[in-house]
């Protein structure tokens, strides 16, 4: 009995194998392989086109791979539609915010909870969110789309926090964002982490994100270049080269 | 004097109504990005309930001749029940002229031949079952209440009390749930980004089915409205009234509701400022009306300018 428990715990909670996606003929992510632990702020890096959100679109079956499968707790997730997997605990915060900017910040945050039925729940993590970013609380009646761009930056992290994932899937939270603003994000994030969320953090900021993570893997056209702990990755000279873009 | 009051009367009744049946191809516009023309038979064969629910009979040219429910509701009663008769209808037009395409990403021309086929049918079957001759309700469904109301002086017909009153309600109901709840939130959600929708876990085809269920509920009330105030002129009934919503639709502005409001309002008006002698140019009218404002304001009254996404 024992020795099945621990098995179970060694279950990653997400594990990718060989992962191949395709957009007609392009080829954006070529068989690669990762893993994540419950628990643990893995950064995954790469210079523009990499395949980076291509990897969380499969995760969240925005896209269905060509080959290869996705995990989750042990299980494919091969024909599970993207809104199941917000209920199965994968939250996702999209490339580019997307805020629904005709509806004000605390529709949004509201929509973030639409798979809770939990009202007190619900009303206990908006409080919790206006905490984490006050400046969402002062702006709590006032439309999405009329927030700078950093605002609308916390309310798309702020509303994927709202599902209460147990995965978080963040798709370069720190675009656009002044220097002040990245770090007060990376903070965030790093808070987040310190209270037990799993994250699969993309950032093209690679120190800033290896700062804050235990892991990093670096893609490179759609393959793994570079993977292992945080320190290792920053300090090897591959990370540089393959930002770079040489060989 | 009076007579303009009236004629004030007439003009916001009717536009009322084609406020409320607007707004149901906005409702499935803002979600799917696409016109359903099968609105009009709906909006036809919500006519033809209330007349069959509040127990009239079939006449003599239909292949149901003669028959007739074994009940007959009050008029308040049958108009609910024939929206909702109507709203099982529209999703019908759903699973059979949307989904398909949509399961194969057809362009959004092939949706405007499916639907309007759809309504063509529609339209046959209304004509097969009860023949093409007119009906009207009986001048006693609204019960008790007398034919015309002392308004100020003026003469007013209780039918375009009960126009306005119903869309008023109808429509206040409809901005209150788009607004306030939860499920109105999630239909704008899909409507604004459907991709975003999914990634919160919002059903969008649970959605689609809701927008054309509502938009059917309203098309249907609009015709029992309708067939109340000037009676049912038979299974063509609706197509002019389609014509007519979709021309306020755009002047409204593309999914906007209170822009279709307005809009509805001011063709009403525009066509009851019409001299009845010129009564047969109405519709020209309303279209020249259209044609003027479109001119000056492409994105409508109240819709956005059209602006390209990156
Ligand atoms: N919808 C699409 N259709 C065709 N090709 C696509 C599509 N989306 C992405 N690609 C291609 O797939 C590859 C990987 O794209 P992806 O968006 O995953 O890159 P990324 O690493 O997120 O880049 P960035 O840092 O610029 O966001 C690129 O070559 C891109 O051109
Ligand atoms: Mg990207």
């Amino acid at each position: 009995m024992n020795g099945a428990a621990n098995a179970l715990e060694a279950l990653p909670l997400l594990e990718l194998r060989r992962l191949t996606v395709r957009y007609g003929a392009v080829t954006a992510l070529r068989g690669i392989e990762m893993q994540v632990q419950q628990g643990e702020l893995v950064t995954l890096l790469g210079s523009n086109g990499a395949g980076k959100s291509t990897t969380l679109r499969a995760i969240s079956r925005l896209i269905s791979p060509a080959a290869g499968s996705v995990f989750w707790r042990g299980a494919d997730l091969a024909g599970v539609a993207t809104e199941t997997t917000v209920r199965l605990g994968i939250g996702h915060c999209p490339e580019g915010r997307r805020v629904l900017g005709r509806q004000s910040v605390a529709a949004n945050l509201e929509l973030g909870a639409w798979i809770r039925r939990d009202r007190e729940g619900i009303a206990a993590d908006l409080e919790r969110c206006y905490g984490l970013f006050p400046r969402l609380a002062e702006r709590r009646r006032q439309l999405a789309g009329s927030l700078s761009g950093g605002e609308q930056q916390m309310l798309a992290i702020a509303r994927a926090l709202m599902a209460r994932p147990t995965l978080l899937l963040l798709d370069e939270p720190s675009l656009g964002l002044a220097p002040k603003l990245v770090a007060e994000v990376m903070a965030t994030l790093a808070e987040l982490h310190r209270g037990g969320l799993t994250m699969l953090l993309v950032e093209q900021n690679a120190t800033a994100a290896l700062e804050i993570a235990d892991r990093g893997i670096v893609l490179e056209s759609g393959a793994i270049r570079l993977s292992g702990p945080a320190a290792e990755v920053l300090a090897d000279p591959a990370l540089r080269a393959s930002y770079l873009g040489s060989g | 004097m009076d007579t303009l009051l009236q004629i004030l009367f007439n003009g916001l009744s009717v536009g009322a109504v084609y406020a409320l049946f607007a707004l149901g191809y906005t409702l499935v516009f803002s979600v799917l990005g696409v016109i359903n023309f099968a609105q009009g038979a709906v909006f036809t064969l919500g006519a033809y309930f209330t007349y069959l629910l509040i127990g009239g009979a079939v006449g003599a040219n239909g292949l149901l001749a003669g028959l007739a429910l074994p009940f007959a509701l009050p008029f308040w009663l049958a108009l609910p029940l024939a929206g909702l008769a109507a709203a099982l209808v529209s999703l019908l037009v759903e699973a059979v002229a949307f989904r398909p395409l949509r399961r194969r990403r057809a362009e959004p021309l092939l949706y405007l031949i499916t639907s309007l086929g759809a309504g063509v049918i529609l339209v046959n079957l209304i004509q097969l079952l009860m023949g093409a001759e007119g009906y009207s309700l009986p001048a006693d469904s609204l019960g008790a209440l007398p034919v015309a109301l002392n308004l100020g002086g003026a003469q007013v017909r209780t039918v375009q009390l009960v126009l306005l009153g119903v869309s008023a309600l109808v429509l206040i109901g409809l901005t209150l749930w788009l607004e306030g709840s939860r499920g109105g939130k999630a239909l704008q959600a899909v409507s604004e980004d459907a991709t975003t929708a999914r990634l919160l876990g919002i059903d969008s085809d649970g959605m689609i089915l809701l927008s054309f269920a509502v938009s059917g509920f309203l098309a249907g009330i609009s015709g029992g409205l309708v067939g109340l105030s000037i009676s049912i002129t038979g299974p063509y009934f609706g197509i002019g009234f389609g014509l007519k919503a979709l021309g306020v639709l755009v002047l409204g502005g593309l999914g906007s509701v209170p822009g279709a409001v307005l809009a509805g309002l001011i063709i009403g008006l525009a066509e009851a400022l019409v001299p009845s002698e010129l009564s047969g140019y109405k519709d020209a009218v309303a279209f020249a009306f259209l044609f003027a404002v479109l001119l000056l304001r492409p994105q409508g009254l109240l819709g956005r300018p059209q602006v390209t996404k990156v």
